[in-house]
């Protein structure tokens, strides 16, 4: 059981990181079956404000760490090098109601989830030294699964919403390392600005 | 020309006069000259001339002149060399030769056709003709943009060239838009008959993508063989490279791995504007290129940080830029070495050396080649860890023991390498033997089985097993043959019964390389064996002698052999052996009720494979008749006891002891010691300092032990911890006998070496108790050391005095604490009496004398002090009425005889008289008498008086009212002054209680006897009224307390002095004279009442 539990999440994730811009973001239609591996939490919103509460909270430290791995002129040029101008990123309005705030939700946690893979990766390889960040990367990643566990949970059991279209961003395997640099500070920067949003508006 | 020459002479002497005859004879030759040169030209014009060849190949030369003017296009000519056959050729303007021969070669020319044109002659040698290669093609030009390097590919058409020839190609690289040359470089090869595509390649210091570069190329043919003239070839068509841009600004180069210490461009391909560039976080100068491209110049570039260094360009509203990562090529592998573990798999380990400062991807790969068997293994992480160790497996090869190791070190920057070359079964280092498992033979000696990964079928092992037990440790070294099955088995021999051992094994090969690691530890108890002696015993008789205890000792484990689970005891003599039942083991001692006979105890020990063999007593004692007490110290942690070597003693020594305070049958442990020792030393852990304990020195023969020597020791001294109680048995006036009692042996806590007794002079309350040790002169000190003593008299006391007695002891160990003492001497009594009696004596005596000589001397004495006052009697003015005098016994002591009146008169002081108010003396007492009768006593003043001098006031008669009377003054003898008159006062004071002179004569004028008695109140306010009432006279001093006594309503004014003398009476008053002390004796009245005595 564990162990299906265990691979749900990593396997929807899998199955999310095809690199592929954003199709229009359809969500299950109603009357379609909607099953999940295993019982969700009674509690599941306030799982899910506190699992955004925890990412607000350690957002900011991982933007820092980030940057300043990046060497200078990273940490005195964040207006330009680190500014939230993140492309396909999903839109989220707070004034929406549940189903249509948690929709967007698992959009964009699956969008950072993806971008956050990518970071990883590339800080592994152009970092390996960097130990707090990796650390600090994977601990928001995990968080993020569980979020996104959460999240379709919550989608599936009350709206009966069993799949929901997701963007990705740029994948950034093939590009230079300045670029991977910039395309993370942006992202982590995005990250940082969208999460206090959304911890807000649950 | 001659013409000219002849001509000048003339035009130079006389050129003035001949100035314009000469010039138009100038013109005139000038164009002849023209007309000449005009019609010579013609003519060659009409002939072909300039005959120039070159060659491109050496095989042809191609050769042309200039036609002749006015020679159609279309004209013909026939040109014919002389070169042996003559051969002609008919062409047009030039013509191709096959080259000539070295020489000089004749060519005609004519117009074949042209009749008007003359025939032309030359002489062609190949050093005029000029040898010019073709033009170079460029076959291609190629880019490789991440290594901004450039390919160029050419054919050097060595097919047309007859021999082989040296070519120098010149090739030049342009660059931006301006064609700025960037390089120019020469390029040799060689002809060699055939076409040839040659291949350069240069990597330019700015991306290509930066912007576009032109390369052209020609070439110059250095034949040797040829003497003409040779020229470079006309260059190339320039062929371009220049990268196209998409709408994205991009910096260049990308990820570039770069040397450190190099330098760099990067460059910004952009349509924006940008305003600045900068490295890591300083700003570089831009360099613009084509468009609005720029670019800057990094120099010496430092090592990067593992993320890179970043070279970023600012635009507007945006960053663009690259990372740069400056690091060092590979260092050579440092201490590289391989060995083996298990002979399977040889593991190689290396020092990287110096860092690269390259992580990531560009971190450095390495490579073990080994060069028989042709077989590598690579190294590469990605994500390597900086404490990471540098190693590999290379798989060993089956009958391949000498492998020939390269390890090649690879990253962007260049590579480095180091070779081993290594016989591995020399460099075998074994793995941590492991499933150690211990089977017991017997009771002393063990198979051990390990457990070594690996084959070692073909060499041997050298494996040291360590034995230890409880702080001991050996090691034994045992040989063993490999086995392929990993496992090995080892015998331990020679080992303790029921000992509890740890093992632990390590292996090497031999030949030796590395020993393995130390294996883990494993215990194993060895089994049990019969116990190899007898318990150690000794007895004792109870202390009313009817009992035996028999004690012995527990085994040790050496010697007990397992666990020691009983004892039995048995006694035995010549008739019967008396067996006690089983003793278990923590018990070990057994009490046997014997009789006198002489017995043989003996004790068996028994563990669970066996008994111990006997241990045997006798358990009567071989009396000795001379023994005596020793005392013997000890050396702190034990006590060093001797004896003479005695060849009776055919046994062992027995020394016991026990704590001396401790009551019969005493045993706290002995010690058994061969027949043939004469010393040892006794330790034991229940020794402490300062105890008494009781040593026995037993000697054997025929198992019968015999006390030889009885000796109480310490291990230690100490000092006493008490002081000896002592008293004063008794104290005379000069001596004190002080008797102690001995200290108990355990407060002595030493032998007791003798006392010190300190005395000195010091009450209780005084007495400080320090520095008696110190020397201090004061404190006398006796040494007791006769230990016997216990009383001691000190003599040579002082009578009645205080002494302070200090007692202690000591010991070897110290002084013991002090008790102290105080006691007082007796008193001296006929010193005493001897005191009291002299002082007694001598004032006696002299009072006598003194008396005697008062007496004799008596008249002297007043004549000189006291002498007669004039008897008023005899003054008939004085006299009163007879009545008056007998009438009032009150007035006996002045008593006045009839007197014929003399010029003595009287004053009344009733009536106010101004005139003599200088002679009127108011005492201030009297002012406030007169003003408060009641006023306090204690504002009496007291006031003597003297006599004022009578002759003055009798010789101013005007003054007194009387005429010639005289008058009696009184004076404040305190103050020794006539005090001042007081006019304003005097009107209102009472006559009755006014003070001043109360003359006598006027009391009983003024007053009946019966007044006077009543009176009496204003008597005694009165002043000096000596003899009107002699009960107011008091013979006191002025100062004397009674004077001034607050509660005495008389007014004393001291003691009187005769009215004609002028000496006081009494003496003023002296305050150190014991005289006029209070009290009820004085001299004045000795001898002033003397004649009336």
């Amino acid at each position: 059981m564990k162990v299906l539990a265990a691979g749900v999440v990593p396997l929807l994730l899998v199955l999310h990181w095809k690199h592929g811009a954003g199709s229009p973001l359809s969500i299950t239609p109603v009357n379609a079956t909607c099953a999940t591996r295993h019982p969700c939490h009674s509690n599941l919103m306030n799982q899910i404000k506190n699992q955004l509460a925890q990412l607000n909270s350690s957002a900011n430290a991982l933007f820092i760490l980030y940057y300043t791995a990046q060497g200078e002129p990273f940490p005195n040029n964040l207006d330009k090098l680190c500014g939230p101008n993140v492309t396909n990123f999903p839109p989220f309005h707070a004034n929406g109601t549940e189903k249509a705030r948690l929709v967007e939700l698992y959009r964009i946690i699956a969008y950072l989830g993806a971008s956050l893979g990518n970071i990883t990766r590339d800080q592994r390889s152009l970092n390996p030294g960097a130990v707090n960040l990796h650390s600090k990367l994977n601990a928001t990643a995990d968080s993020m699964r569980g979020l996104l566990s959460n999240v379709l949970c919550r989608l599936c059991n009350k709206y009966h919403v069993a799949h929901v279209d997701v963007a990705y961003g740029p994948d950034t395997s093939g590009k230079d390392v300045f670029q991977k640099k910039k395309l993370g500070c942006q992202l982590l920067g995005k990250y940082k600005q969208v999460i206090s949003v959304l911890a807000r508006a649950f | 020309m001659i013409s000219l020459r002849l001509k000048r002479p003339s035009w130079m002497v006389d050129s003035r006069r001949m100035r314009t005859t000469s010039d138009f004879q100038w013109l005139l030759l000038m164009f002849l000259l023209m007309y000449l040169m005009s019609q010579v030209n013609s003519q060659k014009k009409r002939t072909p001339r300039d005959l120039k060849c070159v060659t491109n190949n050496l095989q042809v030369w191609d050769c042309s002149w200039r036609a002749p003017s006015g020679a159609g296009r279309a004209a013909a000519y026939e040109a014919c060399i002389e070169n042996g056959s003559h051969s002609c050729y008919r062409l047009e303007k030039n013509f191709k030769i096959p080259a000539l021969l070295p020489g000089d070669h004749e060519i005609t020319i004519n117009p074949s056709h042209d009749f008007g044109s003359f025939i032309s002659k030359f002489t062609l040698n190949e050093k005029n003709v000029s040898l010019i290669p073709g033009t170079p093609e460029i076959l291609n030009l190629s880019a490789d943009f991440s290594t901004s390097t450039l390919h160029l590919k050419w054919n050097d058409k060595g097919s047309v060239f007859p021999r082989h020839s040296n070519v120098i190609w010149e090739i030049k690289v342009l660059r931006k838009e301006n064609m700025e040359i960037v390089k120019s470089v020469t390029h040799n090869t060689t002809l060699n008959g055939r076409d040839t595509v040659h291949h350069w390649s240069w990597t330019s210091d700015m991306p290509l993508e930066c912007a576009t570069h032109y390369v052209g190329i020609r070439c110059y043919i250095d034949d040797p063989l040829f003497s003409g003239r040779k020229e470079w070839s006309d260059w190339s068509p320039l062929k371009n490279i220049s990268w196209f841009p998409d709408s994205q600004t991009k910096v260049f180069p990308q990820d570039k791995v770069v040397l450190v210490g190099s330098d760099i461009t990067v460059c910004c391909v952009t349509q924006e504007k940008v305003l600045s560039a900068q490295i890591g976080r300083t700003n570089c100068p831009l360099i613009h290129l084509d468009g609005k491209n720029v670019a800057i110049k990094i120099r010496n570039i430092s090592a990067s940080e593992s993320s890179g260094t970043n070279v970023v360009f600012s635009v507007e509203d945006n960053m663009f830029g690259t990372v740069i990562f400056a690091g060092y090529p590979p260092d050579i592998p440092q201490k590289l070495n391989c060995e083996t573990y298990d002979l399977k798999e040889i593991i190689c380990t290396w020092n990287p050396g110096r860092p690269t400062s390259l992580v990531g991807p560009r971190n450095t790969s390495y490579t073990l080649f080994e060069s028989f068997s042709g077989k590598y293994v690579r190294f590469k992480r990605v994500e390597v860890s900086t404490n990471e160790s540098y190693q590999l497996f290379f798989q060993m090869l089956p009958n391949q023991e000498i492998y020939n190791f390269t390890l090649n070190a690879h990253n962007p920057l260049g590579q480095s390498e180091s070779t081993l070359l290594v016989n591995i079964t020399e460099k075998v280092h074994p793995h941590i033997p492991t499933s150690i498992k211990v089977k017991d033979i017997n009771s002393t000696a063990v198979t051990l089985s390990w457990h070594l990964p690996g084959n070692f079928a073909k060499i041997k092992l050298l494996c040291q097993i360590e034995v230890s037990k409880t702080n001991l440790a050996r090691e034994r070294t045992v040989t063993v043959k490999g086995v392929e099955n990993s496992n090995y088995l080892a015998v331990v021999d020679k080992l303790n019964p029921y000992t509890l051992y740890t093992f632990r094994i390590r292996c090497c090969t031999e030949p030796f390389w590395k020993w393995s690691k130390w294996s883990n530890e494993k215990q194993y108890l060895t089994t049990e064996a019969i116990p190899s002696k007898g318990p150690d015993t000794w007895r004792e008789w109870s202390s009313d002698g009817k009992n035996l205890i028999i004690y012995w000792k527990p085994l040790p484990v050496n010697e007990a052999n397992g666990k020691i689970l009983s004892y039995n005891v048995s006694c035995s003599s010549d008739e019967e052996t008396q067996s006690l039942s089983e003793i278990p083991d923590p018990q070990h001692k057994a009490e046997i009720q014997l009789d006198k006979n002489d017995y043989i105890i003996s004790v068996v020990a028994k563990n669970s494979v066996g008994s111990s063999p006997p241990s045997k007593i006798a358990s009567m004692e071989i009396p000795n008749a001379d023994l005596k007490v020793e005392q013997a110290v000890g050396m702190g942690n034990g006590i060093l006891l001797t004896w003479n070597y005695n060849p009776n003693m055919t046994c062992d020594y027995v020394i016991k002891w026990c704590n001396s305070s401790r009551s019969e049958p005493c045993l706290m442990d002995w010690k058994k010691v061969p027949s043939n020792s004469t010393e040892t030393v006794i330790e034991s852990d229940q020794f402490r300092p300062g105890v008494r304990y009781n040593f026995f020195l037993y000697g054997c023969r025929n198992q019968g032990y015999q006390l030889l020597r009885s000796i109480i020791g310490y291990i230690e001294e100490l000092a006493p911890t008490v002081a000896p109680n002592f008293t004063v048995e008794d104290t005379s006036a000069d001596s004190i006998l002080v008797k102690w009692e001995d200290i108990p042996v355990e407060e002595l806590r030493g032998f007791l070496r003798g006392y010190l007794f300190y005395f000195e002079k010091g009450e209780r309350d005084t007495f400080k108790m320090e520095g008696l040790e110190s020397g201090r002169s004061d404190v006398k000190v006796k040494n007791i050391t006769d230990i016997s003593q216990k009383t001691l008299r000190i003599a040579d006391l002082q009578g009645k005095t205080s002494y302070h007695l200090v007692l202690r002891a000591y010991t070897d160990g110290g002084m013991g604490p002090e008790k102290s003492m105080f006691v007082v001497t007796k008193e001296n009594s006929v010193g005493l009496i001897i005191a009291i009696l002299i002082p007694v004596a001598v004032a006696v005596i002299v009072g006598v004398v003194t008396s005697i000589l008062c007496y004799r001397k008596r008249e002297w004495i007043k004549e000189t002090f006291y002498p007669d006052i004039p008897n008023p009697e005899n003054c008939k003015a004085l006299q009163f009425q007879k009545s008056v005098c007998e009438g009032n016994s009150a007035l006996k002591t002045l008593e006045m005889n009839p007197c014929t009146p003399n010029n003595v008169e009287v004053l009344e002081t009733r009536s106010a008289v101004p005139k003599i108010e200088d002679t009127e003396i108011i005492s201030p007492v009297a002012e406030r008498l007169e003003e408060s009768s009641d006023a306090e006593p204690e504002n009496h003043v007291v006031v003597s008086y003297c006599p004022p001098v009578i002759e003055e006031e009798i010789g101013n008669p005007g003054v007194d009212e009387a005429g010639g009377a005289s008058q009696v003054v009184y004076i404040d003898v305190q103050s020794m002054y006539q005090p001042q008159a007081k006019p304003e006062e005097e009107p209102e004071s009472d006559p009755v209680v006014g003070a001043g002179y109360k003359p006598q004569m006027h009391l009983p004028i003024t007053s009946t006897v019966e007044d006077l008695a009543a009176d009496d109140d204003l008597d005694k306010i009165a002043a000096y009224r000596p003899q009107a009432n002699v009960n107011t006279w008091n013979l006191v001093s002025p100062d004397s307390p009674r004077s001034t006594d607050s509660n005495s309503e008389i007014v004393s004014f001291g003691s009187p002095c005769s009215i004609n003398s002028r000496q006081f009476l009494i003496p003023p008053k002296d305050e150190d004279s014991p005289k006029s002390s209070g009290g009820g004796w004085s001299f004045t009245n000795f001898f002033q009442n003397k004649p009336n005595d």
